[in-house]
């Protein structure tokens, strides 16, 4: 087929507007990359578009000897490990006591589960329950309240009911409890699912900020996310208002405040591009299929 | 994903005409697994449901949880407290307009995106575009507001630096401080992080239209529009109103595109919040940072509400118009 004029325009359009999407969601990832290796003193004179201009290393030294920001790097890490594991682990075995198909008073369960996940009573009751429970403070207050997703409890279900009953079945006629079938017959041939849970709920803890900001007053205790948040809302309000940020400027005269919370955010931007491969293959598909099955 | 697995229809739990009991026993173990869940959504999602009932109560955090149930009941006092707050207007103002834009800016651009990538025949440039258009949505709305303050800043911000050497403005513009920028922000924001999540969707459902169709509307004679207009868009419309009635359900809270909260969170200031300030964040400051729980549960109420209802409207719109509906 010969192309026609029509053909020609509708591609000059769409590979125009592609392109600028692309460099638009592209470029803002790559600046930062750029700035974080180049001294922070000549970054701030601007000019500096695709390749390091004043090539150092020095943002990156700072932020590694700063103990406060190891720290929260390593609470984000323990946090999204810890949390990986328990939404997981908590999270699956709910849902293949749920997946049985003969499971009586089911109808029953899954009512309470459809409401529990419409029907919220905000963040101030939340509050309220945690103060209680004396979660408040502790670093278990970032893993235990979401150990169980009700979203990808769904998920996990539907599957499990794929699972032949016959693997099952020789199992059991081999004396083995449920438990022992769960643990040893359906999680490894759940690999798929699992990566789903594991990568939803991982993404969703290394981000989280909210917690760390109103569920813990331990400055220990504080995540990445929440310190790059605190040098973000001083960097948006007028200089007169500033305060500690200054701080590390003095400490090193090459790193800047403005260089170091670059800095910060590639480093807490690098693990999500580690895993983006595998997110793309689960998570989209846990994606669509959450979507299409509504 | 997905094995392809036949399971048979025994099971090997229940047999007819057993006892409740007995055949409770059976399955102990997927009963007790059940249990866990239950246990975990009991404290975590209905304790705080029934803490709604703070909102008409005179509640203090020192009575704890049962303190929910005894404190003194007071009707509708914390309602009308908020009614008469002098920045009742402005909150209920900012929280509808910021939503209404991001629905009428944000909703159509994953479905015109996903149209573009449907009609690009070079298998690479799809592939690149769509990845690194959705890898904003996995990234922390915190690292998004800290490059929204590095590029749009007044003395070092990219995009200003652009403005003013093609002479489009003399001076930079204040993008974070000015109030009047703040709802432009927030759906510009939006849209960058999650446009390509959503496009997603909409590709989902175009994998499954058969080419040739597009051959035969070619052979026909159609161009490049018509076969969009005839054969493109008719295979997602059910997949568009499906997530338009979700967007609505979650208009509040920023809609598709969400974030509402998060946004006027960490871009609003004290510069702009005449613009930036909504119910979600005026709730959080009025009880986590104020202390004042029943007030802001009220506030927290009063929303859901408008959402529940919103949810509900919106899905009987869908079904009285095109016949189908989420539930």
């Amino acid at each position: 087929m010969k192309r026609t004029v029509e053909d020609k325009i509708v591609d000059f359009v769409v590979y125009s507007i592609l392109a600028i999407v692309f460099i638009v969601t592209f470029y803002p990832f790559y600046y930062l990359i750029i700035i974080s290796f180049n001294d922070g003193v000549d970054a701030t004179l601007g000019g500096i578009y695709f390749w390091p201009r004043e090539f150092t290393l020095v943002n990156y030294e700072t932020l590694v000897v700063d103990p406060k920001w190891i720290l929260a790097f390593f609470v984000s890490v323990a946090r999204t490990v810890v949390g990986v594991i328990l939404g997981v682990l908590c999270t699956s075995i709910v849902a293949y006591g749920l997946a049985k198909k003969d499971l009586m008073f089911k109808k029953f369960y899954f009512a309470l589960f459809i409401i529990g996940m419409y029907v919220s009573g905000g963040i101030i009751p939340l509050y309220v329950v945690l103060r209680s429970l004396h979660l408040l403070n502790t670093f278990w207050v970032y893993v235990i309240p979401g150990m169980l997703n009700i979203f990808l409890l769904f998920i996990a279900i539907s599957f499990f009911r794929e699972i032949p009953k016959e693997l099952e079945e020789s199992a059991k006629i081999d004396g083995a409890s449920d438990l022992r079938i769960f643990i040893s017959v359906v999680l490894p041939i759940s690999k798929p699912v699992l990566a789903t849970m594991a990568l939803f709920t991982g993404v969703g803890q290394w981000n989280a900020w909210l917690d760390s900001a109103y569920f813990v007053q331990n400055e220990n205790l504080r995540t990445l996310t929440y310190k790059m948040m605190e040098v973000i809302q001083k960097a948006n309000i007028p200089i007169d208002l500033q305060g500690p940020g200054a701080e590390y400027a003095a400490k090193v005269a090459q790193s800047t405040p403005y260089s170091l919370q670059i800095t910060a955010m590639v480093i807490s931007v690098v693990p999500i591009i580690c895993v983006y491969p595998f997110l793309q293959k689960y998570f989209v598909k846990g994606a669509t299929i959450g979507a299409v099955k509504g | 994903m997905k094995p392809s697995m036949q399971g048979s229809k025994e099971t090997i739990y229940s047999l007819p005409k057993q006892s409740v009991w007995k055949r409770l026993k059976k399955q102990t173990y997927p009963q007790l697994f059940v249990l866990v869940g239950l246990i975990v959504l009991f404290i975590f999602q209905y304790l705080p449901m029934f803490g709604i009932l703070m909102a008409f109560k005179d509640y203090s955090i020192t009575s704890g949880i049962m303190g929910i149930f005894t404190s003194e009941w007071v009707g509708l006092k914390y309602f009308n407290q908020f009614f008469t707050d002098y920045q009742f207007e402005q909150i209920v103002r900012n929280t509808l307009a910021i939503s209404l834009l991001k629905l009428v800016f944000t909703f159509p651009v994953p479905i015109i995106l996903a149209i573009m990538l449907n009609e690009v025949r070079i298998s690479a440039v799809k592939r690149i575009v769509q990845t690194t258009s959705y890898f904003p949505h996995f990234i922390s709305w915190v690292v998004v507001a800290g490059l929204a303050s590095i590029f749009l800043s007044t003395d070092i911000g990219i995009i200003n630096e652009m403005l003013v050497k093609l002479g489009i403005v003399d001076e930079p513009i204040s993008f974070l401080s000015d109030p009047d920028h703040f709802w432009g922000l927030a759906v510009m924001t939006a849209m960058w992080k999650e446009a390509g999540w959503w496009t997603i969707i909409f590709l989902a459902a175009l994998s499954g239209v058969d080419p040739t169709l597009y051959e035969a509307a070619q052979i026909d004679g159609a161009g490049r529009l018509r076969r969009i207009w005839h054969i493109t868009l008719p295979a997602i419309q059910g997949t568009i109103i499906v997530v338009l009635i979700l967007a609505i359900g979650s208009l509040l809270g920023g809609g598709l595109v969400g974030s509402n909260f998060e946004q006027s969170f960490l871009l609003g200031n004290a510069v702009n919040s005449e613009k930036s300030q909504i119910l979600q964040t005026y709730a959080f400051n009025m009880g986590l940072a104020q202390g004042r729980y029943s007030y802001a549960t009220a506030i927290d109420l009063l929303q859901s509400i408008i959402s529940v209802t919103l949810i509900f409207g919106s899905n009987w719109l869908a079904k009285k118009v095109t016949k189908t509906g989420l539930f």
